[in-house]
């Protein structure tokens, strides 16, 4: 069938009555009545309303549909524009129409994906500052337990008012937020710098506030409670600070007292410059680090107290000082320091640290005015005692002058001695009178004050009384003594009438001399006869034997004689004892040179040859002398060193000196006492000495010997074998 | 070498003896040193090598030892043998015995003998080729007035020092009786005895920090010559401290001596013209033995406790050898007085 396109309608007329003819034909082919005709037409042509009908109602159902799909749309954009606060675009309001209905779902299609896209921004913008709102807000209370508040959106607002209401609610809250991290980081400093002051960790301290804040990196916590707490260990921290300052301040105080005490050296204080400059410092002025440590402290407090022991030391020099000084100004005026005691005591106390050295300083600087005072007023008396003094000297000597037959022999020296002498009679005669006046000052002295006048503790008076009684007995013994001379002077003339011979005087030089020495060394009765010139306090009575010098030097000389004399006899094993004792006696006789002899071994220097008459003789033969003499300087080395109190040199002079007991050598140091062949000489070398000890006449030989041993043998444990026991102990 | 040298003391030997050394002595062929001790032993070392070439075990401490050749020696025994050590093949043989310790060995190379003494108070002269048996090797015995403690050679002069400080001079060739008696001119007991190398004396030391030097010559002259000196001594406070002087040893060109004592120190000695040449820095402990080398080039010094304190705790036993220094041992012309002056 072919379908001519034209005109629907027409075309559709057109096969309508082609289709209505083509019935028409088949009808009347087939004679079709009419009737039935009419009701197949009937029934066309209601079908066909029908189907009209049903496509009209299609089209008006999607009318509506578009016009609800307009609406639809036309409502969103209103509710969008009003979410967004703005003015509602009304399209369909206007006038013009624009036609049909799907021209105007399509022109309000795009306006409504636009204000979509737009809202969509917008509440993004929402999203983001309210999600800093919350985080901000969460730092700030996070730790006050707010609630993590999700964001909730309003979606019906998203006007531009309520943006800018969050965004200067953001921007409060970020303020917020900063000034709390200045603050933190404010506290922070401060901590730091206290921390640095007093020495402490920084790190540790923060992070017993809140582990995030000792970090550099990273965010703060910024919560109330962290910045109370900061406030808090600030507070904690200057508190401490100010109880170190002041006890830096205190030391500091102490320091500069002691300096100024003791004229501490500028290098020594310089150490501590930095704790007196801050003497006065207030809190906030002290920032230098460390300044305030404990170990600083403590080491500030260590100089104070070596200061203060130095002190302390010093004080007591000082205290002894002043003590010296006071007994050296009694010593001088002879007076006997009263409290020598009660200062030892106060001494004592100082050093236990009982009492305050200062106070004792004090009473001994009273007690030395006092002192001093006393001695002005001694003073005249004093150089009084003094002439008279040296005028008993000068009696002494006269005295010993006096008794000296040979003084008017023309020596070097006599006429100065002869001029002394002279000098010295006009001042013993002017002796009595000068103790007259003495005595009667010292009387008139005590009356007036009431009390003795006291020379080193004894009452001057009384030692001047002794004086006075001492003197008139030396008169009347002088007196007999004159008598006898001249009895026996008279005896002497009687017997040369009778033999015609006179005898040459009896007294040989010696003895006198022995006499004399005797008479002047007599330490024990110098004071008597002196009359106190030698009286000192008990204690330099001791002194004396060593001060009085012609005696000691006596003394020395025959003890030296008594040295070669000794070891002579020790060594001359073989020689009699005998001639032991003419060897002594001529030793005794030539003193000096024979002293000097014994010196000479000592002082050899090295490589100086043994003396050539040694050499000469010591050959092939045994030559005993020589031996014996070499055996004498060594024993006399070893026997002076021991008489003479000092230490032996050295152990191994001492491990030399036992092993080296030759059967000669040390058979018996005791028996050969000195003191048996010495005493005699003491007095005068008489013939006595011949009469030796029997002790000394035995043979030597009889005497145990000790053997000596060289180191090997006694590392060896060698021992002779017919040596005794007593070896073997050695050993 | 295994120690690296030291200049202040020389060069220490490693393995030293284990106890207390009684002498050492340079070979006079060559650098070896043989060394005797307390530990019973004698050992040889090459001085130059450092090294131990040889060691013989005895049956008791060994208190001296001297060279033979350069391939044996002699040992003198605290159990009173005499031994021969033969080095190459480490063999020994008893020459002999004395009744007491042995307390020193020399050889006489110009007598071919060996000397020994004693402490039973004799000397005994051995031939020490005849190896078998005492009867053949024992040439004299000869008695001294005390112990024996010191021996020295010189040509055919032997001095012998013994305890109670004698001095007997003897000649080799006429043993019979002494050529001299001589009693020393020190007064404390004798340590050691050398003779020059001139043959014309001897330098004797004693436990007293002295030596003396005496001349065989007995003439008014030649005795003029002698004198005594003092030495290892310390000045400390005023008082002197006295050390023995256990060793001396000649220079075999100079003549100079070396002395060593218990205060540790080797002084170096000019004695004809008085004068000491140099003091080695002190070593650990007592100088207990000295020698020179062949040459006079080496000095070898024996560190060890010579028991002069009896029994205690001292340093370890050490030898050093050192190389000496010519300015160290020459001898220094004394200065004449200038006559202008």
């Amino acid at each position: 069938m072919s379908i001519v396109p034209a005109d629907p309608l027409v075309q559709l007329e057109t096969t309508c009555g082609t289709l209505l003819y083509e019935l028409q034909i088949i009808w009347d082919e087939v004679g079709e009545s009419d009737t039935e005709r009419d009701k197949m037409l009937l029934e066309l042509e209601r079908e066909c309303l029908e189907v009209y009908r049903r496509k009209v109602d299609q089209a008006n159902k999607c009318r509506a549909q578009l016009r609800q799909a307009i609406a639809d749309s036309e409502a969103e954009l209103a509710a969008i524009c009003s979410a967004m606060g703005e003015r509602p675009v009304h399209i369909r309001q206007s006038d013009q129409n624009p036609g049909s209905l799907k021209a105007e779902l399509r022109a309000i299609l795009p306006q409504l994906d636009e204000m979509r896209k737009r809202k969509c921004e917008r509440k993004n913008q929402f999203l983001e500052i309210l999600e800093q709102i919350q985080k901000i807000k969460c730092e700030i209370y996070r730790s006050t337990g707010y609630p993590p508040a999700n964001t909730v959106l309003d979606e019906t607002d998203l006007s531009l008012r309520k943006l800018e209401e969050l965004q200067t609610e953001l921007q409060a809250l970020q303020m917020e937020k900063s000034e709390r991290l200045k603050k933190v980081l404010d506290r922070l400093n401060t901590l730091n710098s206290l921390c640095l002051v007093l020495g402490m960790d920084f790190k540790e301290t923060v992070d017993e506030v809140h582990p995030s804040l000792g970090e550099s990196e990273g965010t703060k916590n910024i919560s109330n409670d962290t910045i109370e707490q900061l406030a808090a260990a600030i507070q904690r921290l200057r508190e401490i600070k100010i109880q170190r300052m002041q006890r830096l301040q205190d030391l500091a105080t102490s320091l500069l007292e002691l300096w100024n005490l003791m004229d501490t050296p500028l290098e020594e204080q310089q150490i501590f410059q930095s704790v007196t400059a801050n003497i006065a410092a207030s809190e906030d002025e002290t920032t230098e680090p460390n300044m305030l440590s404990v170990d600083f402290i403590k080491y500030v407090e260590a100089e104070v107290s070596r200061l203060e022991e130095l002190k302390s030391s010093k004080m007591k020099e000082l205290v002894l000082k002043k003590r010296f000084e006071l007994e050296d100004i009694c010593r001088k005026t002879h007076i006997i320091p009263e409290s020598d005691s009660s200062l030892d005591v106060a001494i004592e106390a100082i050093e236990s640290g009982a009492v305050d050295a200062s106070s004792v300083l004090e009473q001994i600087e009273l007690q030395i005015s006092n002192i001093k005072e006393e001695a002005f007023c001694r003073k005249e008396i004093l150089e009084k005692v003094e002439k008279w003094m040296a005028a008993c000297e000068e009696e002494c000597w006269l005295e010993e002058y006096n008794r000296d037959d040979n003084r008017y022999n023309a020596g070097r020296g006599a006429h100065l001695t002869l001029k002394r002498a002279e000098k010295a009679r006009a001042l013993v005669n002017k002796l009595p009178a000068m103790v007259e006046a003495l005595a009667s000052k010292i009387t008139a002295w005590e009356n007036e004050r009431g009390t003795e006048f006291s020379y080193d503790g004894i009452r001057l008076l009384s030692m001047l009384e002794e004086y006075t009684i001492l003197r008139q007995e030396k008169e009347l013994e002088r007196k007999r003594q004159r008598d006898q001379k001249k009895l026996q002077g008279q005896l002497i003339t009687e017997q040369e009438a009778l033999y015609g011979s006179k005898p040459s005087p009896m007294k040989c030089q010696s003895g006198k001399k022995g006499s004399r020495l005797s008479c002047g060394g007599g330490a024990s009765n110098r004071r008597l006869s002196l009359g106190g010139t030698m009286l000192q306090t008990p204690k330099a009575d001791l002194l004396q034997p060593t001060r009085a010098t012609p005696n000691t030097r006596q003394a020395k000389k025959i003890e030296r004689l008594h040295q070669n004399d000794h070891s002579n006899l020790l060594k001359d094993d073989g020689i009699a004892s005998l001639s032991a004792g003419r060897r002594g006696l001529d030793i005794a006789g030539l003193p000096v040179k024979k002293s000097s002899f014994g010196e000479s071994p000592m002082v050899r220097k090295p490589f100086s040859p043994i003396s050539s008459t040694d050499s000469s003789k010591s050959n092939a033969t045994n030559i005993l002398e020589d031996l014996s003499r070499k055996h004498n300087d060594m024993l006399q080395k070893t026997l002076s060193s021991n008489n003479a109190s000092f230490t032996t040199p050295s152990k191994i002079i001492s491990a030399v000196e036992e092993e080296n007991r030759t059967p000669k050598a040390k058979t018996i140091p005791v028996p050969a006492t000195p003191a048996t062949v010495s005493v005699p000489m003491q007095t005068a070398v008489t013939p006595a000495l011949f009469a030796a000890p029997p002790s000394n006449s035995k043979p030597v030989d009889d005497i145990p010997e000790e053997i000596e041993y060289s180191f090997e043998e006694r590392r060896a444990g060698f021992v002779l074998p017919n040596s005794s026991l007593k070896t073997t102990i050695l050993v | 070498m295994t120690a690296p040298p030291q200049v202040t003391t020389g060069r220490e030997l490693s393995s030293p003896p284990a106890d207390g050394i009684t002498n050492l002595r340079f070979s006079t062929h060559s650098d070896h040193l043989l060394v005797s001790s307390w530990d019973k032993s004698v050992r040889l070392y090459d001085a130059s090598a450092n090294a131990v070439r040889g060691e013989f075990m005895h049956g008791g401490a060994v208190l001296d030892c001297c060279f033979h050749d350069d391939s044996s020696g002699f040992s003198a025994g605290a159990d009173n043998t005499v031994r021969r050590l033969v080095f190459n093949y480490g063999r020994e043989d008893i020459l002999g015995r004395h009744d007491a310790p042995v307390r020193c060995v020399e050889y006489s190379s110009a007598t071919g003998q060996v000397i020994t003494g004693s402490w039973d108070k004799t000397l005994k002269c051995w031939d020490p080729r005849g190896a078998s048996g005492q009867d053949r090797t024992l040439l004299g015995t000869y008695t001294q007035p005390e112990r024996v403690y010191s021996l020295s050679l010189v040509g055919n002069r032997l001095v012998v020092a013994t305890a109670g400080r004698h001095v007997n001079v003897y000649d080799l060739r006429n043993m019979s009786q002494p050529e001299q008696r001589r009693e020393s001119s020190l007064k404390y007991q004798t340590r050691c005895v050398r003779c020059y190398p001139n043959g014309t004396g001897y330098a004797l030391s004693s436990v007293e920090g002295r030596v003396a030097m005496e001349f065989f010559d007995l003439s008014e002259a030649g005795q003029s010559k002698k004198y005594a000196f003092k030495c290892h001594r310390k000045s400390e406070a005023g008082r002197d401290i006295v050390y023995p002087v256990n060793s001396i040893a000649f220079h075999p060109i100079y003549g100079t001596f070396a002395t060593g004592g218990c205060d540790g120190y080797v002084n170096v000695w000019d004695g004809n013209n008085k004068k000491r040449l140099y003091q080695y820095s002190k070593y650990p402990t007592s100088i207990a033995a000295l020698s020179f080398s062949r040459d006079g080039k080496l000095l070898a010094v024996a560190s060890s406790y010579t028991y002069e304190e009896g029994d205690k705790p001292h340093e370890p036993d050490a030898i050093f050898v050192r190389s000496v220094n010519e300015v160290e041992i020459k001898p220094k012309p004394k200065v004449l007085p200038n006559p202008s002056t």
